[in-house]
């Protein structure tokens, strides 16, 4: 593992605050006070969630035949969790649309992970996939809570004209970004926040794409690489939640606001908001990756899709920033395809299109005094 | 409880699109800020600790930014997306659908 200097963990540094609790006005010191308790309860926080898949591990299910078994789960829009089992391996298809898609999904992520790269479901030891729909009210989203995938269903409380988001089984990369969330568990452990964090959201973003691209086996040409599409009513302005192609160029929305997603390390975001804007700049190596893709061309779960996989699996720690995912993934093409092959090179080019160079030093993101002077409301 | 004005921010989430809204509690339907009241007394929400424990975010999952203010006293809650609470999950989803309406507006 290589070892940089700069871990670009700026959120909120203890000693930006504690300047500001010495020298600030009245209100900034008492907001600079709150959060420096707040940054000691989020590491403490942090390093209990990276033993979690160790925590886990001993209780997962296991599919009865060592292979794939999937089951489905009817929350019924309340909130306990699994919920009502309706639909297990090998059922015939439900009247329930979101039920279905959640099997279906399921089922195509684990064949590319189990026919591509060999891996026998999320922990690599036939952990059973269990789906929960129908997740509370209104809950407009989807995630992965260490153990299970969980799907709401958008905005159904509302009017129709008011509605933003479909159910989030409708995008099958989703599902496979859900996944990849327990891959990543069990594999690299990266931390949720900052460019860990980033990662961590990166490689759900790859292998949901990949997923979606190999259910149509669809080149890198004919593949959308859009996150989510379908996902948004007709209401937004938008054709899905993410691109990998152009970041930043997803939905761009009167109410939604527009797609935040930097393509490049200059446009890198400091934010304390959402993890250390993990959602954000992921945007940044998912955006390299869609480069190498590109470059190598063919099906891109096969090369670009393999390096990524082995980086995950075997390079990547808990703690790795961009700059030591790029050098890593760099290393394992060079395992994989040879020292200076053309599928090597592509990595090398795809990392230098998003402004990291191999081997390199990452300059450090500008702007975190100034994110967190506004974060406290100081400037 | 004696409340004016309500803040409300919901980041993460898989979109990672953040919903924000400043509500002036007296500029609600009536029906809606007496629900609001009874929440927020039920949860006797002045005592609650700045970051609820329990609530550590998973991937994808939403963090909620509560900040209740009355005259020169405010006090701001930090959650995770599933409170055992059931006020509190009323209490989100109640502001997670009135945050949307605010958007709406402008």
């Amino acid at each position: 593992m290589h070892n940089h200097r700069h871990s670009l963990e700026c959120i909120l540094p203890e000693h930006m605050l504690e300047q500001i609790a010495t020298k600030g006005s009245d209100a900034q010191k008492q907001m600079a006070m709150d959060n420096i308790s707040v940054v000691y309860q989020l590491r403490a926080e942090r390093a209990m969630r990276a033993s979690l898949a160790d925590l886990f591990a001993p209780t997962m299910p296991r599919a009865a035949d060592g292979g794939k078994e999937r089951i489905i789960y009817d929350v019924k829009r309340g909130a306990s969790l699994p919920g009502t089992a309706v639909r297990r391996e090998g059922d015939p298809a439900s009247a329930d649309v979101a039920v279905n898609e959640a099997y279906d999904g399921s089922g195509i992520t684990y064949d590319l992970y189990k026919e591509v790269y060999g891996r026998n479901s999320i922990n690599n030891n036939a952990m059973r996939l269990d789906s929960s729909v129908h997740y509370r009210t209104g809950y407009d989203n989807a995630f992965w809570d260490g153990k299970q995938m969980v799907y709401g269903d958008g905005d159904e409380n509302l009017p129709a004209e008011d509605r933003l988001f479909n159910r989030f089984t409708i995008a099958i990369d989703i599902i496979g970004h859900e996944l990849t969330h327990g891959v990543t568990q069990f594999e690299a452990k990266l931390v949720y926040s900052q460019q860990p964090g980033a990662l961590n959201e990166h490689m759900s973003d790859v292998f949901g794409s990949l997923v979606k691209q190999y259910q149509s086996r669809q080149t890198t040409t004919e593949a959308d690489w859009i996150i989510g599409a379908g996902l948004f009513t007709p209401n937004v302005n938008g054709v899905g939640i993410r691109t990998m192609k152009a970041p930043g160029s997803a939905y761009d929305d009167p109410v939604l606001g527009k797609d935040p997603q930097p393509a490049h390390m200059k446009d890198y975001v400091n934010t304390p908001s959402d993890n250390g804007g993990v959602h954000i700049n992921s945007g940044i190596p998912n955006h390299a990756f869609y480069r190498v893709a590109m470059e190598i061309g063919g099906y891109a779960w096969e090369k670009a899709g393999m390096i990524w996989y082995v980086t995950l699996r075997d390079k990547l720690g808990e703690n790795s920033n961009f700059q030591q995912c790029a050098d890593l993934s760099h290393q394992a093409a060079g395992e994989l395809f040879g020292s200076g092959s053309l599928e090597q090179q592509a990595v090398k080019n795809g990392w230098s299109g998003v402004g990291i160079t191999i081997g390199g030093e990452t300059p450090e993101p500008k702007g975190c005094l100034e994110a967190t002077l506004r974060f406290l409301g100081a400037a | 409880m004696d409340v004016e004005r309500i803040k409300f921010e919901r980041t993460g989430g898989f979109a990672g699109i953040r919903l924000a809204a400043d509500f002036d509690v007296s500029d609600l339907p009536d029906d809606l800020s007496q629900t609001l009241r009874e929440l927020l007394d039920a949860l006797d929400f002045p005592e609650l600790p700045a970051k609820l424990t329990g609530n550590e975010s998973v991937p994808d999952s939403f963090t909620y930014i509560i900040t209740v203010e009355a005259g020169k006293w405010h006090h701001t809650v930090i959650t995770g997306d599933a409170p055992e609470d059931k006020n509190m999950q009323e209490l989100l989803e109640l502001l997670n659908r009135l945050a949307r309406k605010k958007i709406k507006k402008h």
